[in-house]
């Protein structure tokens, strides 16, 4: 049970949903999955006072465009993604990153507009707040920060750890957001503010309503990884997401991205190790070198107990490891 | 057949203060079968609402935060987790508790493989664990091992060690596991 009483609407469309939450004048959030939201309303970290229930407007089936991009419905299901044979086949990479968050019964209520929106997290600030006596921290309007007290002051470091952000940032997806003003697109990297206590560029009176990933070009290769303690149900220590898009000649880098999530307060690019790659011929030894580049361009924040220096090491090696898959896949050696 | 299962008069005494009575709706819910229409606050999390309105306890709660998979139950076909899914969010939708598995008494071949397996100890993570199956099995008639591993990914079970639950779905699916308790 939620410790406090709030409104609910279950609106039947979404131009409904959008005038309640414009119109409502109180602090209201859109409820889609639930499975971020509620949990920060059980400990307190949110109190909106109505939640837009979305559930129920369904979304509608991924749409392929004349251009060849993919159009996914933000109120889409993760686990309807990761087991459509349509979104396996022709945008593996997103199936896979949400493949990879939480568990099953996660995964079957969690919709991907609220991975995309969820909260960001730190081991202090996901917890019963309510038994602490513990004056609240920055992130929920107080003034410390209790696992890293020797911060500026103000500054937060809980950490965005979704796992198919990083994914529909290598894809290079547009988000189609609705607002006051009708609908505006963005880039995917454009959402995150990089500061851990609004670390969203979406206003609260809008609403993501569909990603679009472009049609993957003539030889593009991809690779995900999320590094986890056990494999499962488990947020990411790190999660990247690489893609790569090869020359005719097969093996000069045309266009490259390397994206490493859950260490900062948005997914990060790595643009040097990007600039290092495009316009060489792609070796095993200039795919390690990269890998180096990113890990210390990256600098990861420590969270959760893993320090720097070990989530760079992580990231060092299984950034090598991905974009060693996206090769292959590019060259044709792995599907 | 559907039964109608009111609860005004108990929900009336919770709804003294607050505005909480403003704010309370009445919802049919689908469980097992049966309609029950009850008074609910929004704040109410579908467990509770199975487990102290409607008196299935079959449902278990532990860690009220989605991270154990106790509290699986089926939502049109989906195993989810009713600790953090509002009540008031199922309206219209079928549910399915542990309760609905033994049919007449008997218990299913599921849960006669799990007993089959020795896969209940404490038995705290069983029913959660049996949904969770039980959606495995509607999607996948002989689920690979890895499959099943991942289908029970969101169940922790702190006394098994997932071996006997692995093998009692293998066992199941008729893919070669025998009882090993008889
Ligand atoms: C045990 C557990 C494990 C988890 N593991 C992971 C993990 O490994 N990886 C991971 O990435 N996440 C994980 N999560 C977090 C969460 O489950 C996912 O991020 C999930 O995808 C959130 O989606 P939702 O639909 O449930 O969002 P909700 O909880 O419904 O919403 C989250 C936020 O987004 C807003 N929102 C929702 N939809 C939209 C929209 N279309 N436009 C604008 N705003 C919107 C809501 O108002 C809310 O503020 C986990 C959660 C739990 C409880
Ligand atoms: S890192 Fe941020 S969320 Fe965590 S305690 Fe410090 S201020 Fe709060």
């Amino acid at each position: 049970m939620i410790l406090y009483d709030f409104d609910y609407e279950r609106p039947g469309t979404l131009q409904e949903a959008m005038s309640l939450l414009r119109n409502s004048g109180v602090d209201a959030r859109l409820l889609a999955g639930g499975t971020d939201l509620l949990p920060n309303m059980r400990v307190q970290n949110l109190k909106p006072a109505l939640l837009i229930s979305l559930g129920a407007i369904a979304p509608m089936p991924p749409q392929a465009g004349e251009d060849g991009s993919i159009r996914i419905d933000a109120l889409s299901r993760l686990a309807d993604l990761e087991n459509s044979d349509f979104i396996r086949r022709e945008i593996p990479l997103l199936a896979e990153s949400a493949h990879a968050v939480g568990g099953n019964q996660i995964r079957q209520s969690a919709t991907l507009g609220g991975n995309l929106c969820q909260e960001t997290r730190c081991l202090h600030l996901n917890q019963e707040h309510d038994y602490q006596f513990a004056a609240p921290c920055y992130k929920r309007g107080g003034d410390c920060c209790y696992p890293y007290p020797g911060n500026k002051p103000g500054s937060c470091w809980s950490v965005y750890m979704s796992d198919t952000a990083p994914a529909l940032i290598a894809l290079g997806a547009e988000v189609e957001i609705l607002g006051e003003e009708g609908t505006r697109s963005v880039p995917a990297e454009r959402l995150f503010s990089g500061n851990a206590l609004t670390p969203l560029l979406i206003a609260r009176s809008e609403m993501i309503r569909s990603l679009i990933v472009p049609a993957a070009p003539a030889g593009f290769g991809w690779g995900y990884h999320k590094s986890t303690l056990r494999g499962g149900l488990e947020f990411a220590m790190a999660n990247m997401a690489v893609t790569l898009r090869l020359e005719d000649d097969g093996e000069t880098c045309a266009a490259a991205r390397i994206v490493v999530g859950a260490v900062s307060e948005g997914p990060l690019r790595a643009s040097s190790a990007e600039r290092k790659l495009v316009g060489k011929a792609l070796t095993a030894e200039l795919l390690s070198e990269a890998a180096d580049d990113a890990s210390d361009e990256i600098n990861p924040l420590p969270h959760h107990g893993f320090t720097r220096n070990y989530l760079r090491e992580n990231i060092r090696v299984y950034l090598r490891r991905t974009l060693t898959a996206a090769l292959e896949r590019a060259s044709g050696g792995i599907i | 057949m559907n039964h109608l299962h009111s609860q005004a008069a108990e929900d009336a005494a919770g709804q003294a203060h607050n505005g909480s009575k403003r704010r309370s709706r009445c919802i049919a819910l689908n469980i097992n079968g049966e309609l029950h229409e009850i008074t609910v606050q929004p704040r109410k999390m579908l467990i509770e609402v199975i487990r102290e309105t409607v008196g299935l306890t079959g449902t278990k709660g532990s860690c009220l935060s989605g991270t154990c998979g106790a509290c699986t139950v089926l939502l049109s076909g989906r195993p989810v987790l009713s600790c953090i899914t509002l009540a008031v969010e199922c309206e219209g939708k079928e549910i399915r508790t542990v309760e609905d598995l033994a049919q007449g008494g008997k218990l299913n071949a599921l849960q006669e493989a799990f007993l089959d397996q020795g896969a209940v100890q404490c038995g705290f993570c069983t029913p959660g664990m049996l949904m969770s199956a039980t959606a495995l099995l509607e999607r996948h008639e002989k689920p690979s091992l890895a499959q099943i591993k991942k289908g029970l990914e969101g169940n922790l079970c702190r006394c098994t060690g997932y071996n006997a639950i692995v093998d009692a779905v293998l066992q199941v699916s008729d893919q070669g596991v025998l009882p090993v308790m008889k």
